[in-house]
């Protein structure tokens, strides 16, 4: 049985082979391709800039960042001030967020039957994109970060409105998804002393409808993306080590879909909130996932919670803007005069992102690019499935599979850049 | 209550830049009163993709989103096809973002002939000429939210919208990008002394900064209501034109120290006069910190 599974920021087909009225395999299929990677060959190394925070109209920011990041690795020493990664880091920050809202009001809710909630998607989301213009330009698809640091000058004024937009969201949440304030939500430990707002409807509607414990897979953890917050790592249920290398990392082409395959010393991997959790292990994380493993329910919660500290983790960062550091400091060589290669791995809304780049005197000879999705969608085989895949089988009901599929959630646009 | 208009947004070969654009239009409570989407990429919609690609259905104003291919399918029909259907029963098609006006970025991507609906950079095209009545272009890389919503009012009230040659609405597209740039006195006075990471100074002269011949609103109604890039300090890469993406975006192209682009129409020569004057004044103010004593 094929279902087309729509706003995914596009398509993807899903085909379920059922046995005995159960999944029993399902082919992801995703029908179309941009090839961002093909454009980039022969164009001059900062134009890719401009044209990668296209592969993405929702995660745009985090190929921004690692597009910068990537260039910058193709410099022997390149010197960055404190304040550049921190005000590049408030604005990833600031991504993250909008895109979590957005999956939460407009992807998740229709999946419980409810209407979707546009305004209360919009609102916050809006704060979170004002924030970013203000430091950035705009948003979406800025370039301001380049290599040497941001392009802009900030002020103790733009910070005072960065730190409003944080306070309001921050009311935001409190008042709607969690009916608490964000302190105790942070300090919260026990996953089912939950509290009475958007969240914990949701997370009831799992427990009413027994879906608990649904949507399991291989439980295993990987991520990339190191900053003043995440840590790299990876972690086989729970047990965490750090010591992981992107040389093992391998991209490979498959028949059936335009996707590719992403794993990590030959296996499957996710990818997201919930893998960030775990390597960072996050008491309330930890704990949902003793009580119900790698399940849609832990990577529901998993993903709201990351807003509150993400938003809590802006808050301090802010304080350690020191003003009078310099926003950009000019490479000693120009781009145009470098050859060689670099790569960057940036933790995007969904997982980790990775973009690898060659240069021959400033200009791109190959750049290769691996998002998020393509972890968490990898198409495997019967024997050896993909994450998403190995946590549809044995389901007998489609309408849950697609819950299960967007828990991940998935992005079209990203997966066939 | 008035009768809601409704919209089909049909998505092409795209980042979903604009969709995402357009969620930040900050008045949305009131836009959703006024207007509704039989079809939209994230927001939920009475029909799914295959009934909108199988049958036609009633609307008003068709939206195309991304460059287009005759290669390029949607729900399994030919986006071509999809146009042709619904452009001829709506009152007004959108190509919203420059990749569904010009081709953009997206006009390189390996689907043959890949370019926006009635132009192909700056050529016109004729596949849809039926139909060129009927356009607007919304360009821009993305779209700014406010240029889309306050259009598709325009049309909802019947307001008559001037278009220029690329279709684009003048309200809106008349005005340079560089009008209303907090950098304009570093451009007036021709003070090239612009370094990233700064308040001060402009990027005309050395950081490829696009404005000066680039339609758009941008530093009029200002990016999520509280910036631009070019304020931000970064240059305009000209997104709402049909030479979108040009290359070597950060730098100015010079012939003899003198930029290849001039601000729209203004020619070398006056531009040399112009600068032979102003390089007279020494204004101390533009040598400095704008924050120092
Ligand atoms: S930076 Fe660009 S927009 Fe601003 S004044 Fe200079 S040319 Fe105009
Ligand atoms: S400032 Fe220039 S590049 Fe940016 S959105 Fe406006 S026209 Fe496009």
């Amino acid at each position: 049985m094929i279902k087309i599974i729509e706003k995914i920021e596009g398509e993807a087909k899903l085909n379920f082979n059922f046995k005995e009225n159960k999944i029993d395999f399902v082919d992801v299929e995703f029908m179309s391709t941009r090839n961002i990677e093909n454009i980039l060959k022969g164009k001059r190394a900062f134009d890719a800039l401009v044209i990668n925070p296209r592969v993405c109209g929702i995660c745009g920011h985090a190929h921004l960042m690692a597009t910068v990041q990537a260039l910058e690795s193709c410099y022997d020493n390149l010197i960055l001030s404190d304040k550049a990664k921190i005000i590049r880091e408030l604005t990833l920050n600031f991504e993250l967020i909008q895109n979590h809202f957005k999956w939460f009001y407009l992807t998740l809710y229709p999946l419980f039957g409810k209407k979707q909630q546009i305004l209360k998607a919009t609102y916050p989301s809006q704060l979170m994109s004002k924030a970013i213009a203000v430091i950035g330009g705009q948003y979406p698809h800025t370039s301001y970060a380049i290599v040497g640091g941001v392009a802009c000058e900030i002020t103790e004024i733009d910070l005072i409105k960065v730190q409003h937009y944080i306070a309001q969201t921050l009311k935001f949440v409190e008042q709607n998804l969690l009916k608490v304030e964000s302190e105790v939500f942070l300090k919260t430990e026990d996953a089912n002393s939950l509290y009475d707002g958007d969240l914990t409807e949701i997370l009831d509607e799992i427990k009413n409808s027994e879906l608990l414990g649904y949507g399991k897979s291989y439980d295993r953890f990987i991520s990339f993306g190191e900053n003043s917050f995440f840590k790299k790592g990876k972690s086989v249920k729970t047990k965490v080590t750090h010591n992981i290398s992107l040389v093992d990392v391998k991209e490979s082409q498959i028949t059936s879909s335009f996707a590719k395959n992403v794993s990590f010393k030959d296996k499957y991997y996710e990818v997201g909130p919930l893998s960030r959790a775990m390597i960072n292990k996050t008491p309330l994380i930890i704990d949902v996932h003793k009580k119900y493993g790698d399940s849609i329910f832990s990577r529901i919660l998993a993903r709201i919670y990351e807003i509150s500290q993400l938003l809590e983790h802006s808050r301090g960062l802010i304080k350690k803007i020191d003003l009078s550091q310099p926003s950009y400091i000019e490479p000693s060589i120009d781009i145009s005069k470098l050859s060689g290669s670099g790569y960057s791995a940036v933790e995007a809304a969904r997982g980790t992102l990775i973009h690898r780049v060659e240069l021959e005197s400033g200009i791109i000879k190959n750049y290769e690019i691996i998002t998020p999705t393509q972890w968490n969608l990898s198409g495997g085989t019967r024997e050896n499935h993909g994450v998403s895949q190995r946590a549809m089988v044995g389901l007998s009901d489609v309408k849950i599979a697609e819950l299960v599929f967007k828990s991940f959630d998935v992005c079209s646009v990203c997966t066939t850049h | 209550m008035e009768k809601k208009m409704r919209i089909l947004w049909l998505s092409a070969i795209t980042c979903n830049g604009n969709t995402h654009s357009f969620l930040n239009y900050p008045h949305m409570e009131q836009f959703l009163d006024d207007f509704e989407f039989i079809y939209h990429p994230v927001i939920d919609s009475k029909y799914s993709l295959q009934e909108i690609v199988s049958n036609e259905i009633e609307c008003e104003v068709l939206i195309i989103e991304g460059a287009i291919s005759e290669e390029f399918q949607r729900g399994g029909v030919p986006i071509f096809e999809i146009i042709k259907n619904y452009s001829k029963r709506v009152q007004k098609i959108l190509t919203v973002g420059t990749c569904a006006t010009f081709g953009g970025i997206f006009r390189e991507s390996d689907y043959k002939d890949t370019a926006g609906m009635h132009f192909d950079q700056d050529r016109a095209l004729h596949n849809f000429s039926d139909f060129l009545d009927k356009t607007i272009s919304i360009s821009g890389c993305p779209i700014h939210p406010e240029v889309l919503v306050n259009t598709l009012y325009a049309i909802k009230k019947s307001v008559l919208l001037r278009v220029d040659n690329f279709l684009r609405p003048k309200e809106f597209y008349a005005y340079t990008v560089h009008n209303g740039c907090t950098r304009n006195e570093y451009f007036e006075y021709k003070v090239d002394n612009h370094k990233f990471g700064e308040l001060e100074g402009c990027m005309f002269y050395d950081h490829g900064c696009q404005a000066p011949f680039t339609h758009g609103s941008c530093n009029k109604i200002l990016w999520n209501e509280v910036n631009s890039k070019t304020r931000a300090g970064v240059p305009c890469f000209g997104c709402t034109e049909p030479s979108f993406p040009r290359d070597n975006l950060f730098n100015t192209k010079k012939n003899m120290a003198i930029p290849e682009h001039l601000p729209l129409g203004v020619n070398k020569r006056v531009y040399l006069t112009l600068a032979g004057i102003t390089k007279a004044f020494k204004i101390d103010r533009f040598q400095k910190k704008i924050l120092d004593d």
